[in-house]
């Protein structure tokens, strides 16, 4: 059992710089959860918080119904996978593994099992006897993993785990990471700034930036519901396309304008327009482009660069004298300079407030 | 049809010549090393005859252990000095001070291995804490313990001398392992620091995760990587220590806490001086820094160089 909650957590250096504020975050008994922001935006700081590797200089952590601010590292149920690997290079790959059990006093017919039945998990049972130095680099992650593994721990954090492995690698041992988190029934908590990897493997998303909870839910919630231009900008490969414009209503119905362009948005978006007009940046995904059907909207531009992607291919457009990525198949034969036209689906566009950032879609502001 | 390479090789001459000084000045500078080393070696196993002949024996005709032998007989109480007036040159003869080399030489390896010891004790978890721990004052702490060595040793000896007096440590050996101490260990903390500094913060993060204490991280990951820098510590401490001179001319009156520097020494402000046995006592004070060199040559470089490389 480990529910992990922050209640206005807030971390500082000694030199005054924020590192996390005003957190506040409830993360259920064995969910996956995973931070995700770029670099500087606090999610290490929030994991090392959890494993007691840095002080709390504001608020309260609970691991279940206790305060662990005062707990040390070496006294928390949390096992810890970094992104440098940290393997004791003085240390076979067995002791390795084994050494979180010595520290607790594990007897030696079960340290040996349990070390023993990890290796085999993760098909390192020919390494025990090697050092780190000799393994190469998936190998290495593997023994990483094989170390936490074997704690049975209640917590389960990792630090970029995967970040230093070639692509390839990447994806086998995501897939290896999410059989982890069934197998163990542990909380996890997954730091990263790969948008991929948070969608692949989390139950819920926490996006950061600048020390600060931008939006928390599922990958599904993250991805079609961004709650602001940051998130909507974060994920999605390429980033989601921006477009400046005005909101107004127009025969009862809120509509998107810029230049010659203009689309008529579902009712729902009309919540969050308050007065007639507003300045918004309207969001739209690369992907969410299709044939132009009749009496549709329809995004009109001139083919700037035409990039194939394997199975799909990239268009660079100029919409309104702005730049926009859409994703075509890569049968479509269109040469640079051409004029082309692509439907809209209403619904999958995002609107948001020029100047706060937020969705519109995300209701009034609080 | 491959294309024509064409070697340029380098001119067989300049090279022979460049190699041909390089050999020269090495053999020359291995003599202005060795030299002194060699007649220290050789004439102490010459006799006292031989030893002032001209030109000088670099082979001894009949080489001799009786100056060894002396320093041990005397040194047991199975032999008694020379009495005073009696030319050296006569053979045999035994300096006043040959009784006190070898409790000296226990004097010394009791220093010396003390501060080794302390210095290791000390050292280790000042410089971890510097290294790895994040606490106010943290640079401070290292600038501070550095800048005592900038002070000059000759301008320590006086409040040195002051404060071991007023202790009531004058003539013990108390007094040199405290003041050795003083003059050591910043060094010894400067290069554990710099070499913990070289390990990976994650290496003390997951050990703690794993469930280690500080202490235990220490311990138990650091010290075992640490071995090559604990050496080069451990050694400076002991050269330091086996050498120094000043202090302990200062603070040590009687054979109780005299060590060898200052036995040797005083085997040349004896009424007569016999240049045989001040060699031999010169052999046995140079042997176990030697030793210690050799035995521990590969963590020397390594460990010294610590830090000084961002690897």
């Amino acid at each position: 059992m480990a529910r992990i909650r922050f209640q206005s957590v807030s971390k500082r250096y000694g030199n005054g710089a924020a590192a996390v504020s005003d957190l506040n975050l409830d993360i259920r008994d064995q969910e996956f959860l995973v931070l995700l922001g770029p670099s500087g935006c606090g999610k290490s700081t929030t994991l090392n918080m959890i494993a007691g590797l840095e002080d709390i200089t504001h608020g309260a952590l609970w691991f279940d119904d206790q305060i662990v601010n005062n707990v040390p590292a070496h006294k928390r149920d949390v096992a810890m996978v970094f992104q440098s690997y940290a393997l004791y290079p003085h240390k076979s790959v067995f002791e390795n593994i084994a050494f979180g059990l010595r520290m607790r006093r594990v007897p030696e017919a079960e340290l040996r099992r349990r070390v023993q039945d990890a290796a085999e998990r993760l098909e390192i049972t020919h390494l025990l006897d090697r050092r780190p130095s000799q393994l190469s680099g998936g190998q290495r992650q593997r023994v990483a993993l094989g170390r936490a593994m074997v704690r049975e721990p209640s917590v389960f954090l990792m630090d970029e785990p995967l970040s230093n492995l070639d692509a390839s690698l990447r994806i086998s041992m995501r897939a290896q990471i999410r059989h982890l988190h069934a197998q163990m029934r542990s909380t996890f908590v997954y730091v990263t700034h790969d948008q991929a990897e948070a969608l692949t493997l989390a139950d819920r998303i926490v996006v950061m930036r600048d020390g600060t909870i931008q939006q928390i839910g599922t990958p599904d919630d993250i991805y079609e519901r961004p709650a602001n231009v940051f998130v909507a900008s974060f994920l999605g490969s390429p980033a989601i396309n921006l477009l400046d414009g005005v909101l107004s209503t127009e025969a009862g119905a809120p509509c998107f304008r810029r230049g010659e362009f203009s689309v008529t948005l579902p009712e729902q978006m009309a919540a969050g327009l308050s007065g007639d007009r507003r300045e918004v940046v309207l969001g739209l995904r690369a992907e969410d482009v299709g044939e132009v059907v009749p009496d549709g909207p329809v995004l009109r531009g001139v083919v700037d660069t035409a990039m194939p992607a394997g199975s799909d291919q990239f268009l660079g457009l100029v919409v309104e004298g702005s730049m926009m990525f859409v994703r075509v198949g890569k049968d479509s034969r269109v040469r640079e300079g051409e004029a082309v036209a692509f439907g809209l689906n209403p619904s999958r566009l995002h609107v948001f407030d020029k100047v706060s950032g937020r969705s519109l879609l995300a209701g009034p502001e609080a | 049809m491959s294309r024509d390479v064409i070697m340029v090789r380098p001119l067989l001459w300049p090279r022979l010549l460049r190699g041909a000084v390089l050999a020269v000045a090495s053999v020359v500078l291995l003599a202005y090393v060795l030299a002194p080393v060699f007649w220290l070696v050789s004439s102490s196993v010459q006799t006292e005859r031989e030893i002032v002949s001209i030109p000088p024996h670099w082979i001894p005709d009949e080489p001799t252990l009786q100056n060894f032998k002396a320093i041990f007989l005397t040194g047991l109480g199975y032999a008694q000095p020379t009495p005073t007036g009696v030319d050296p040159t006569s053979g045999g003869f035994i300096p006043s001070v040959a009784g006190n080399l070898l409790p000296a030489m226990g004097n010394s390896f009791i220093v010396s291995i003390a501060v080794v010891v302390l210095n290791l004790l000390v050292g280790v978890p000042a410089a971890y804490a510097i290294a790895k721990i994040r606490f106010r004052g943290r640079n401070m702490a290292l600038y501070v313990i550095l800048a005592t060595r900038v002070i000059p040793d000759i301008a320590l000896v006086v409040p040195f001398f002051l404060v071991v007096r007023k202790l009531g440590m004058l003539d013990s050996l108390g007094s040199l392992i405290i003041t050795y101490l003083a003059v050591t260990v910043p060094f010894s903390v400067f290069v554990l620091a710099s070499f913990f500094e070289q390990m990976p913060d994650d290496l003390d993060r997951a050990a703690r995760v794993d469930g280690c204490s500080r202490l235990q991280v220490l311990l138990r990951v650091f010290l075992p990587l640490a071995r090559p820098a604990l050496v080069a510590v451990g050694l400076f401490a002991f050269l330091a220590s086996w050498n120094e001179f000043l202090l302990a001319l200062m603070f040590t009156q009687t054979a109780a806490s005299q060590t060898l520097p200052i036995i040797v020494a005083g085997i040349t402000s004896d009424f007569t001086v016999s240049f045989s046995f001040l060699n031999a006592a010169g052999v046995l004070a140079v042997v176990p820094p030697v030793l210690l060199a050799v035995i521990f040559e590969r963590y020397i470089v390594s460990g010294l160089t610590a830090g000084a490389v961002k690897g």
